[in-house]
């Protein structure tokens, strides 16, 4: 009798200590998503008059138009050219740092700053050194044409190569790239200035997880006879980083799908030549926010919730369980 | 199998000299052990001789050959670690695996996937010969599957020694392999580790703090202190026949009992030290007695240690008794504790171990003026 009305004191008491984290949950996390969930299949705009309940025709419309279809294109390409290589120069850097005797700090300081430094401010000097006609990256290589061994290496007709065959040759002949304003280069070149702008952070993480793998395993690998540095790094270096790069990765797929601000920046008004940069963040922006299509926006931002849930889901239940060893 | 010459070791990290010249010759198919308090310099000296360490100065010979310059994977050495050093992420099979496939396969070999496919079955099933062997010999069969997160510590120590006697090296290096044991398993493992020694015939090389371990494992004991090799002896002789009071001191358990005594001849008094190993302390018997006053008993069983005082010392003295012949004694009564000429080790005044010559001197003059 009595246990049993302890018991229920108990639960009573548990859960009035938890309410308040409960609460703060639903207001701040759950409802947002559900009410966002809710706008997606209305025609709600803010100051709107009249709601009308529309369905899947935001979906609909998103599966459909050809703006969508480039929205996914230049989504998916940014994040699958800029997660491998932000996840890879941070490695590599991270590698290198931690082998250098001096100037570890230094070296990390320089790949660290792109991550600190404003990436609004940075676009701005992004574009003066990618503009067609005045930027420094076209004025060096068309410096490049000019002199005779820069062009005969880089063309290869040195090597007996038709100068015209390869890229650098074609470029000098018939001009360089408009680069942010090429439809065949604005979203490779938005990738650069991510990549350039994330590996730092990922640096940090690998030194990070770099500083935990035991000196003794290495040890102990140099008497088994792994005595390349290759060997090495795949006897131990890489599957005990395997946690760290599973955050790395995660966290950079993540970060990749929400890049908005270098699209915003540099290509405020159209999502890039021919919506080629026109990346998920900046058509939620653009629906929601800018013309007032707030089922539009709620509905695209379902679906991007939809990608990162599949990405931590993958995380958590696929490959974290494989590379904790402990 | 492999002899082991080191000559002449120096070893400074920055400003704090490690090794100061230190010389050892280990004979092919013996079993040292380099025993010394913490921060003496064995574990440097054994990594040094493995090579993962470089010496400042000095030459360190495998089998005659000058491996000095050679690099650690290609000494040809197995090694265990203290922390056992397994790959956490490998089963225990592939543990031990690592050292044959390093050695045996080419690097193409090694590639995964492809390379199980491009090994020849010959290769491969003289590296599972090999893993079986040695996991019969350590009775670890049974674990084959399971990764070192899924093994107890006693096992994972056996697994670390499944690795390294997996290939058939020079010499097998061990640095405190049994410290992170518990005091049961550490006392089976040191005898099944000595039976590996006798089964395989091979040079070890065992680095520890437990003089213990030392003496009851090693053919030969290098005691080492502040980078230097105080005495490199058989056991027998390291505690029968210490080279110094430091020696005598750090080995046997209690501690060997000093009692500084000062020879006064007509012209000058001479200052000697007399070591009395404690089992060797005889109540109200032998030759030379000491009022004793008894400051604690710890009864053990077998034997009941005493520590007691000496009028006008401030140190402590270890004797061990027979449970019955102790049985009068209490805290604070005091009694008689004697030793004869024969079970004592005589020191100089800088703890030098005097010659039989002279510690013979030493007692004919103390008898005649007794």
């Amino acid at each position: 009798m009595t246990a049993a009305l302890n018991h229920q004191r108990q639960t009573l008491s548990a859960w009035i200590m938890l309410s308040p984290a409960l609460i703060l949950m639903m207001v701040i996390l759950i409802l947002p998503i559900l009410i966002a969930f809710g706008l997606s299949f209305t025609d709600y705009g803010l100051g709107v008059k009249s709601v009308d309940f529309v369905g899947l025709e935001n979906y609909e419309r998103i599966f459909t138009r050809s703006t969508f279809k480039k929205m996914f294109t230049a989504t998916v390409l940014y994040v699958i050219v800029v997660v491998p290589f932000s996840v890879g120069l941070g490695l590599g850097a991270a590698l290198l740092i931690q082998s250098v005797r001096r100037g570890r700090e230094f070296y990390k300081t320089i790949y660290f700053l792109p991550v600190m430094a404003s990436l609004l401010a940075m676009a701005i000097v992004w574009e003066f050194m990618l503009h067609p006609t005045i930027g420094v990256l076209n004025e060096t290589l068309q410096g490049g044409c000019d002199s005779a061994i820069i062009h005969g290496l880089l063309t290869g007709s040195w090597f007996g190569a038709d100068p015209l065959a390869s890229w650098y040759g074609d470029q000098c002949a018939n001009g360089f790239p408009l680069w942010l304003g090429d439809r065949d280069y604005a979203l490779w070149t938005i990738c650069f200035i991510g990549i350039w702008q994330s590996f730092g952070f990922n640096m940090v993480l690998y030194l990070a997880g770099l500083t935990s793998v035991p000196r003794d395993l290495y040890h102990a690998a140099e008497m088994d006879g792994a005595s390349s540095a290759w060997e090495r790094f795949r006897l131990i270096t890489w599957p005990m980083l395997g946690p760290t790069t599973v955050f790395v990765v995660t966290i950079t797929v993540i970060r990749s799908f929400q890049v908005f601000d270098t699209v915003e920046a540099i290509f405020p008004d159209s999502g890039g030549p021919g919506k080629t940069a026109y990346v998920m963040m900046f058509a939620i922006y653009e629906k929601g926010i800018k013309q007032n299509l707030l089922g539009t926006g709620a509905a695209i931002t379902v679906i991007f919730l939809m990608f990162v849930i599949v990405v931590t889901l993958i995380q958590r239940w696929f490959i974290d369980r494989k590379t904790h060893y402990t | 199998m492999g002899s082991i010459h080191l000559k002449n070791i120096f070893k400074s990290f920055g400003p704090t000299r490690v090794l100061k010249n230190v010389s050892l010759e280990i004979n092919d198919g013996e079993f040292t052990a380099l025993v010394g308090p913490s921060g003496c310099g064995k574990s440097t000296l054994l990594r040094i001789l493995a090579g993962l360490e470089d010496l400042d100065n000095g030459t360190v010979s495998i089998d005659g050959r000058d491996v000095s310059g050679v690099r650690a994977s290609d000494r040809n050495l197995s090694m265990v670690f203290q922390s056992y050093a397994l790959y956490p992420h490998l089963t225990v099979r592939e543990n031990i695996a690592v050292p044959l496939r390093m050695r045996q396969l080419n690097p193409s070999q090694r590639l995964p996937l492809i390379g199980s496919m491009i090994t020849p079955a010959t290769a491969k099933k003289e590296i599972t010969d090999k893993i079986n062997t040695a996991t019969d010999m350590l009775d670890i069969g049974h674990l084959l599957d399971r990764k070192p997160g899924q093994l107890s510590g006693g096992q994972r120590q056996r697994v670390a020694l499944g690795r390294a006697l997996v290939r058939d090296p020079e010499a097998f290096l061990l640095d405190e392999p049994l410290s992170n044991l518990d005091a049961k398993l550490r006392v089976q493992t040191r005898a099944e580790i000595t039976q590996l020694h006798r089964q395989l015939d091979a040079t070890f090389v065992y680095v520890t703090h437990d003089q213990v371990e030392a003496m009851t494992m090693a053919d030969r004991i290098a005691v080492m202190m502040d980078g230097e090799i105080l005495q490199y002896d058989t056991p027998e002789n390291i505690y029968s026949k210490p080279a110094s009071i430091h020696v005598a001191e750090f080995i046997g358990s209690p501690k060997i009992n000093i009692f500084p005594v000062e020879l006064i001849s007509p012209d000058q008094g001479t200052r000697f030290q007399i070591g009395v190993r404690p089992e060797y302390l005889k109540q109200k018997n032998g030759k030379f007695r000491l009022k004793a006053v008894i400051s604690h008993l710890e009864n053990l069983g077998p034997e009941i240690q005493v520590q007691f005082t000496l009028p006008g010392i401030d140190t402590l003295f270890h004797t061990r008794l027979d449970p019955k012949s102790a049985g009068s004694l209490t805290i604070g009564s005091t009694t008689q504790f004697g030793f004869d000429e024969v079970d004592c080790h005589l020191f100089n005044d800088r703890g030098v171990r005097l010659s039989p010559h002279k510690t013979r001197q030493f007692f004919k003059t103390l008898n005649d003026s007794t």
